[in-house]
């Protein structure tokens, strides 16, 4: 495995970053029901930004919740039942919004919760500002370096959303691993992460660094 | 000087900063507003301004005019937006619209994007021309006052989008998009950078406050929707349990006619109650401000309608624990438990300000999770970086 990390990749990995700024969705829900419909309607952006953007600690919600659907059931429809269901939804590969948010729902449709909550949920939806940060890895090696440092923007989009809004069929990192080095065993490693349980961007980069020397030093 | 901040927020996010700016390089803006001094939109713009121009996006700032007629019917409009109720008639938006005239005349529309700030240049969208027109609403239009909405709602639904402070403030009822786009502070300001202790001393001394007793502040303009009475009341069920002093400073701005009577109302309300300091100080006072925020024990910011509430971030950035109001903007900011306490009534207020005055690691700890929770959110850096990306969508080049 020493000697894959050093070979050089045909096309180099570039890293991309992007930030997510946040639309008013024009929906907002005070019930289960109400949170059913608006589930049911608002676009594939909504479902990304309420379950998985919460990964970026600047998104806060508590830490002992892991998206924004779980956190307003606790608080408002003070349903922990309920909200833990939510919170622990799979969203790990190869699972797209679209499932995430079938899957929500068909937890949610099991709900007898029939309590009005004194403050709604505001859907929000987000359109991605994507950037170059310019750092590119042309072998293993380099990759794992980039990985340490660049900014948590560029490892979400790539390992995250462009993977769960079905824009790639697996995360980005797994695709070029396999491509480029055919290193199978290292790209399901981190294939095998489930973002959305994170609710702090360090821990999803301190993870899969984990995950990469495991293999490697394996 | 953006440089400066890469301490404060880190290499990477201030890169990210210089990589979405360069999609907006050859692109000019305009931000409109209707006040230079007092105030958040002053205050943010007085900043923001510079370092768009540092980024190499041409950016100026046009105050419009408005005679003492007209900015009454503004403040009345800012009234009836916030809190649902008014008394405005025709006559008032004859003013309004005379003056939106006057103004499209002075205000000059050769930029591709103009930014304009809050109701009072909002009519000026009639003169829109290929430039990409994006309102920005600082207050609570959550349940505002009809006729008043609907006046203004003529003007909104020309924009190309709208920025709004909290989704709470999201309109069903337009079809222009609305960006959530939360203000912030400038962390390298006189008003919340690091100063001496012995500068806060001296300030306090200065005002005739102990530094060596406990101090609740609340910064804020003389506004019934600040609920100065509220902190008066408030104030005076702490006094029955504990020796603290109150110190409620606020600033006149030119475009609210109503502080003077309001700070009379509330000099009324402080009568005989013992270390209570109402201070009227100039708009420029951030020195002070800064000073008598951290000098405080607990900062209050008892809003019973706010917009966003800056003052907020600023005590939190500041590392104290603040009561605020259950309202607007302030529970983006504070989580209750978390980063401070939020608050309906007076008799909440007084019951937190017992709590954390008593409880020394509860105020520090709070008073951490606070600062880091404005170190993520509510800095000048990240509202540049959002305003930014609104331009990039609402010109179509986000890519």
């Amino acid at each position: 495995m020493t000697k894959i990390s050093d070979n050089k990749a045909r096309n180099r990995f570039e890293f991309y970053a992007a930030y997510y700024p946040q639309i008013y969705a024009g929906k907002k829900a005070y019930t289960v029901d109400e949170l059913i419909e608006g589930i049911k309607n608002v676009d594939g952006f909504s479902i990304f930004y309420h379950v998985f953007h919460p990964v970026f600690s600047s998104h806060a919600i508590p830490l002992d919740v892991h998206n924004d659907f779980a956190f307003w059931i606790r608080e408002q429809l003070h349903d922990e039942s309920l909200a833990y269901k939510v919170s622990d939804v799979e969203g790990g590969e190869p699972r797209t919004v679209e499932q995430v948010r079938d899957d929500i729902l068909k937890i949610l449709e099991t709900s007898t919760n029939k309590v009005r909550a004194e403050k709604p949920f505001h859907f929000i939806t987000c359109r991605p500002v994507i950037f170059n940060t310019m750092k590119v890895a042309s072998s293993i090696d380099e990759f794992i370096d980039v990985l340490s440092s660049i900014t948590m923007r560029s490892i979400v989009y790539h390992f995250v959303f462009r993977r769960v809004m079905g824009y790639a069929p697996r995360n980005d990192f797994s695709l070029w691993l396999q491509q480029e080095f055919n290193a199978a065993e290292l790209a399901d490693a981190l294939s095998k992460i489930d973002p959305q349980t994170y609710t702090n961007e360090e821990s999803l980069r301190k993870d899969i660094l984990i995950k990469i020397s495991k293999v490697i030093y394996s | 000087m953006i440089e400066k901040y890469a301490e404060i927020i880190g290499e990477n996010e201030l890169d990210a900063l210089f990589k979405i700016s360069e999609k907006l390089k050859g692109v000019s803006v305009l931000h409109v507003n209707s006040t230079q001094k007092g105030g958040g939109v002053a205050e943010i713009l007085n900043k923001l301004v510079p370092i768009m121009n540092e980024l190499g996006i041409k950016t100026d700032w046009k105050v419009i005019r408005g005679d003492n007629e007209f900015f009454s019917v503004t403040k009345s409009f800012h009234n009836a937006l916030q809190n649902g109720k008014g008394n405005l008639d025709n006559d008032n938006f004859a003013i309004y619209k005379k003056w939106q005239e006057i103004n499209s005349t002075e205000v000059p529309l050769d930029y591709d994007v103009i930014f304009v700030h809050d109701p009072q240049p909002a009519g000026l969208v009639e003169k829109k021309g290929k430039q990409k027109w994006i309102w920005r609403c600082h207050i609570d239009i959550s349940n505002p006052y009809p006729p008043v909405w609907d006046f203004l709602k003529n003007y909104i639904q020309k924009y190309d989008s709208m920025i709004v402070s909290s989704p709470v403030f999201g309109r069903s009822d337009i079809n222009v998009p609305q960006f959530v786009v939360p203000p912030a502070i400038d962390p390298l300001s006189v008003k919340n950078r690091e100063i001496s202790s012995f500068t806060i001393e001296r300030i306090l001394r200065k005002f005739d406050v102990d530094p060596g007793r406990p101090l609740i502040t609340q910064i804020s303009r003389f506004d019934r929707a600040k609920d100065p009475q509220g902190v008066i009341t408030a104030f005076k069920g702490l006094k029955k349990h504990i020796d603290a002093q109150l110190v409620y400073l606020g600033s006149p701005a030119s475009d609210d006619p109503e502080g003077e009577i309001v700070y009379e109302e509330t000099l009324k309300a402080a009568e005989g109650v013992k270390d209570v300091h109402l201070l009227l100080l100039p708009p420029d006072s951030d020195l002070e401000v800064n000073a008598f925020q951290r000098g405080a024990s607990v900062v209050m910011q008892k809003s019973i309608k706010e917009g966003f509430g800056l003052t907020v971030s600023e005590a939190m950035w500041k590392g104290k624990a603040v009561i605020g109001g259950n309202t607007g903007g302030i529970p983006l900011q504070i989580l209750h438990g978390y980063t401070g306490y939020l608050v309906n009534t007076p008799e909440e207020a007084t019951h937190y300000l017992i709590y954390l005055l008593r409880n020394d690691e509860i105020r520090e700890r709070i008073g951490r999770l606070a600062k880091e929770h404005v170190r993520n959110n509510f800095l000048i850096t990240r509202e540049l970086r959002d305003y930014l990306m609104v331009i990039l969508l609402t010109m179509g080049k986000s890519g």
